[in-house]
């Protein structure tokens, strides 16, 4: 039995390495965010969310409490995510969990703030399904991507045509925008896809497809995919040889900065819905392009930065509204007065092109906060790109839903 | 010193146990894991009880993996592949057609012991670096499959599956999930234990130090290589069904990329490559470290890879081999000591 | 007919990149009897440090090209002195039941990926190189760049294969690929030409890491995908045949860019799998005949 003591040896040496956390002090308000922190920009919107935290508790805090932030990296992987949700409610025992960056971590991570009884309220994160499970718990603040694909589809079919070509990222944000858009050119104008290609998520090489789109001989084609990888589809679509009369429609994500940045000209003319233009003329914009541009170094803020920066200000109006005790005795009621304080946010007016409302039943009408894309196009690409807004879209409350 | 002697103590005693019954240790093991949960979620809380659950799960695959690759000496690192094949067979087994857990984790072992064969299959012809390719390839193609097909998940990801129960009793939360995963993964490492120690263990050692050799003493060597694959394989299908089943139920293809094959490779390479209990002391120090470190994620895979590669250069054997090392020596100067005593 | 040309001349210019990666994968097995798992990541650094000198030193694109290779072949020569040759040393690296190097290749491959992200970020980086209009051959555009991929895998190809037949050094690197001990009787440095070999092969990769630059743009993530595509394009070509590689690495990508034309588009990356699988299984010695000699 030499095996078994030997095991025994090993568990020992184990205990040793478990750190003793110790518990958390009252009268601060702790806040666990979880976020693709290794990618793209994710790393600056994270760090975003960190400095307005940290200029509220330097301006005096929520009612003389301090908030705590913990960000943890889901590398956009659903059991990591998981894990970090998991160590926010059990382990540090957070009051809210802000997360998380991608569709398919927030999905998964919906049951778990349900099932513990904590709030979550969602940055980035598109896929329509995440508030139709009818959580309690979960508030989004993006635009959902039931509301995307009506714009979409409706200027597509209205002003370019009814033969589109789709090219679909296996990423659930993509997936979602590409079968909402299909499903909505179904019903709008009757219209079939011409061309559907399910890609990989990091796709490099759309080649193949785009020379079999050209053959088609589409009206527009659609590309739904993370910002790397729809750029280099742009380029491509340009070095397959489709001219440029064939309109470019991206998903959401073709508002993120490496798009026109890697497309450079490809860029031009791509059309695209999203819940913030960096070419808004109201004066907070403006205010907050140049925070932006001064702090991270970024030409244009993206929608992603627009919506972890309203995420910011709607959590504070929530937090000075909630009556919190934050003794260790009244973790539940905290989390349960954090949860109607945000419920009760009505009519938030932010960078935002619309009013962001929740309310307090656990549905879709209720937990998409904000129902008004902006449906924008590029008109310069490149590190300076340009921006100009065609529509602002106050979306019917029940939408996509039926 | 004084540890290894106790612990060689408390060797002797289940020693003398397992003469009086060979399943009595084991018995004993499961009854002393019981409060565990009470323990970790009083001492610390209930995030330790999930991670105790996630090291079962992880314990169950580099154990499966410990047996192809450290017992019969194969090189795969398809290994994950098979992980999902289990995961999405329990899922679309329980979502689609309303399976329990208790017929879906059969048939995940199933479908990733057929799926063994095929990775076992390249095996008859291939060594080493070969292998290791046609079986890379194989695992990356079925999360390639997974991610374009929407009946398999896609990239939306399978989600909803049940908690499994029995006789009204669900197991729902950490701790209850607990009840089911650790006995499962003691009956996993037990199983991997019997099979070392059997006919079967010693054909697959064989093939590992000298396939030519073994094939000369009369080892059906393709049946020994194809019957390790399908352990492991079974071993992952088991792990894939865990992890599908836990709350809050949802898998996803990017659960199941070469990062977290990286991470095996690191669980059993740290634990001892070969080394009974190599997997199982991989799979809890890698978990645990990987969440203490949690907050440098930046840092995370240059502390994993160059580990990886520090261990492979100047600790081959890895923990196991070094535990194995300490108290044989110990043993052997103590057996010198007692000789001395009865000479003089 | 056109359509079929078109995914023909796709398939032969990232094909030949595969090749290129490939020839380097298959240089380092012949020389040091190990299959190099971090070899993608040698082939992003490439990349990278030809974005570093084609953009930040205003370097020519040609001569970017140069500078990488130079430098990653240097980062290859002290990577395997430091670490693999620790391993190599001990007998064709298979220290633990014939793994030790692939695990060791593994970590290495992350190690490098993460040092990259820390380096040069996450952020894909635009590779833009302006090479002017395309060809139009009637229906058909071919983008300058497409030439210059192809004119410089042969011009490696080339430069590689009269370094091995008609140099004296060249001589030197086959006869250690041959056997170590009797070359080191004969007076050869072998440790000193297994360094070579090594850096050679990674500053193929990076060859290739700077000429994909313009089409794929560049990312930390960039290399896992090219290490099994050209492992592919090595195994059907031969494992171990320099010429086999090239081959290889044209089949593959033809195969996969027919593949995703007239078969399902969505399965484009598992044609260069099951190709390799089917290679594998039924014709391990690839399929040009060409006899590699099968090592552990």
């Amino acid at each position: 039995m030499k095996m078994f003591s030997r095991g025994l040896v090993s568990t020992a040496l184990i205990a040793g390495v478990l750190v003793v956390h110790t518990s958390a002090v009252a009268g601060t308000i702790r806040i666990g965010a979880t976020m693709r922190m290794i990618s793209e920009n994710g790393q600056k919107y994270g760090q975003m969310v960190a400095d307005e935290f940290d200029l509220i508790n330097k301006n005096g805090g929520i009612n003389g409490n301090t908030i705590e932030l913990s960000l943890l990296n889901d590398e956009c992987k659903s059991d990591k995510g998981v894990a970090n949700a998991n160590k926010f409610i059990h382990e540090q025992k957070v009051h809210l969990i802000i997360g998380s960056t991608c569709s398919s971590v927030s999905l998964p991570i919906v049951d778990v703030t349900a099932q513990a009884r904590v709030p979550q309220i969602i940055p980035h994160s598109t896929n329509a399904k995440i508030t139709q499970k009818g959580s309690a718990w979960v508030f989004r603040v993006p635009v959902s991507g039931r509301y995307y694909a009506g714009v979409n589809a409706k200027y597509t079919g209205e002003n370019i045509g009814t033969k589109i070509a789709y090219i679909c990222a296996a990423d659930a944000a993509s997936q979602n925008d590409c079968d909402a858009m299909q499903d909505q050119m179904r019903r709008q104008f009757n219209a079939e896809p011409a061309y559907v290609a399910q890609v990989q998520e990091k796709e490099v090489d759309f080649r193949t497809h785009m020379l079999k789109i050209k053959s088609a001989n589409v009206d527009g084609i659609m590309i739904a995919a993370l910002a790397e990888t729809m750029s280099r589809a742009l380029l491509q679509s340009y070095e397959a040889g489709i001219g440029k009369s064939v309109r470019r429609i991206g998903s959401s994500s073709a508002s993120n900065a490496p798009v026109p940045k890697i497309a450079g000209d490809a860029v031009l003319g791509v059309f695209y819905t999203a819940a913030y233009a960096a070419a808004d003329k109201r004066p907070i914009a403006q205010l907050f392009n140049q925070m932006v541009r001064d702090k991270y170094g970024i030409h244009a803020p993206d929608h992603d930065f627009s919506q972890a920066y309203d995420l910011v200000r709607i959590v504070e109006i929530a937090l000075h509204r909630a009556n919190l005790n934050l003794s260790d005795g009244s973790l539940a009621a905290d989390r349960t007065a954090i949860r109607d304080a945000i419920a009760s946010v009505d009519g938030y007016r932010g960078l935002a092109s619309g009013p962001i409302s929740f309310c307090a039943a656990p549905t879709p009408q209720c937990r998409d906060g904000n129902k008004t894309p902006v449906l924008i196009h590029y008109t310069k690409g490149g590190e300076e790109f340009e921006t100009e807004v065609l529509a602002r879209v106050p979306m019917p409350i029940n939408f996509g839903l039926e | 010193m004084n540890l290894v002697v106790t612990l060689q103590g408390v060797g002797g005693f289940f020693g003398r146990m397992e003469r009086t019954h060979p399943l009595l240790p084991w018995l004993l093991a499961i009854v002393a894991l019981l409060p565990l949960p009470l323990i970790l979620s009083g001492l610390f809380n209930d995030y330790y009880v999930y991670l105790a659950n996630r090291i079962c799960i992880f314990i169950m695959l580099s154990v499966g993996l410990n047996i192809v690759k450290g017992f019969c000496g194969q090189v795969t690192v398809g290994h994950v592949g098979l992980y999902a094949i289990g995961a999405v067979t329990a899922a679309i087994l329980s979502t689609n057609f309303g399976f329990s857990f208790w017929m879906t984790l059969p048939a995940a072992i199933f479908i990733a012991g057929l799926a063994g064969v095929v990775v076992g299959v390249p095996s008859f012809r291939l060594e080493g670096a070969y292998l290791a390719l046609a079986t890379l390839g194989l695992g990356e193609s079925v999360r390639i499959m997974i991610s374009v097909t929407p009946y398999l998940g896609s990239s939306t990801g399978l989600g909803g599956i049940p908690a499994p129960s029995a006789f009204g009793f669900t197991f729902d939360n950490f701790t209850r999930y607990y009840y089911l995963v650790m006995p499962i993964a003691l009956v996993g490492i037990y199983l991997s234990f019997a099979i070392l120690r059997s006919a079967t263990g010693r054909a697959f050692q064989a093939i590992r130090e000298d396939t030519i050799a073994a094939a000369a003493a009369g080892i059906n060597v393709r049946k020994y290589k194809l019957l390790a694959f399908v352990i492991s394989a079974m071993y992952a299908g088991c792990a894939g069904a865990m992890f599908a089943h836990m709350r809050p139920g949802y898998i996803h293809h990017n659960n199941f990329t070469i990062i977290e094959m990286v991470t095996l490779l690191l669980m059993i390479v740290l634990g001892g490559i070969g080394h009974v209990w190599g997997g199982v002391i991989g799979a809890i120090i890698v978990t645990i470290i990987y969440d203490q470190t949690k907050d440098f994620y930046f840092y995370q895979p240059l502390l994993f890879g160059s580990s990886m590669v520090l261990l492979v250069i100047f600790m081959p054997q890895g923990i196991g081999g070094l535990i194995d090392r300490y108290i044989v020596t110990q043993r052997f100067i103590d057996a010198r000591r007692e000789a001395g005593d009865g000479t003089s | 007919m056109e359509a079929l040309l078109g995914f023909l001349i796709f398939g032969v210019t990232i094909g030949v990149v595969y090749g290129i990666v490939a020839l380097g994968i298959s240089l380092i097995y012949t020389g040091l009897d190990i299959v190099h798992f971090a070899h993608g990541e040698i082939y992003m650094f490439g990349a990278f440090l030809g974005l570093v000198f084609a953009h930040q030193y205003n370097v020519p694109y040609w001569l970017a090209i140069l500078c990488a290779m130079i430098v990653t072949g240097l980062l290859g020569i002290v990577i395997e002195r430091v670490f693999y040759r620790r391993l190599t040393r001990a007998g064709g690296g298979y220290t633990v039941a014939g793994m030790g190097m692939i695990i060791c290749g593994f970590g290495m491959s992350v190690v490098l990926q993460n040092i990259a992200f820390l380096i040069w970020g996450a952020d894909a980086e635009p590779f833009p190189v302006n090479f002017g209009m395309p060809y139009q051959i009637g229906e058909i555009f071919l983008p300058k760049s497409y030439v210059a991929t192809a004119v410089a895998a042969l011009v490696l190809m080339g430069g590689l294969h009269v370094f091995l037949k008609k140099t004296k050094i060249g001589l030197a690197v086959r006869a250690v690929a041959q056997n170590k001990d009797i070359a080191f009787l004969m007076g050869i440095n072998v440790p000193l030409m297994i360094s070579l070999i090594f850096g050679v092969a990674c500053a193929i990769a990076a060859a290739a890491g700077v000429l994909i630059g313009p089409m794929q743009s560049v990312q930390v993530e960039m290399g896992y995908l090219m290490l099994m595509k050209a492992f592919a394009a090595a195994v059907v070509g031969g494992f171990g045949s320099l010429p086999g590689a090239i081959l290889g690495g044209l089949l593959v990508g033809i195969f996969e860019n027919l593949g995703a034309a007239y078969i399902s588009g969505s399965h484009k990356d598992i044609y260069a799998f099951l190709l390799l699988i089917l290679v594998l299984m039924f014709r391990p010695q690839g399929l040009f005949g060409v006899e590699a000699k099968v090592k552990a």
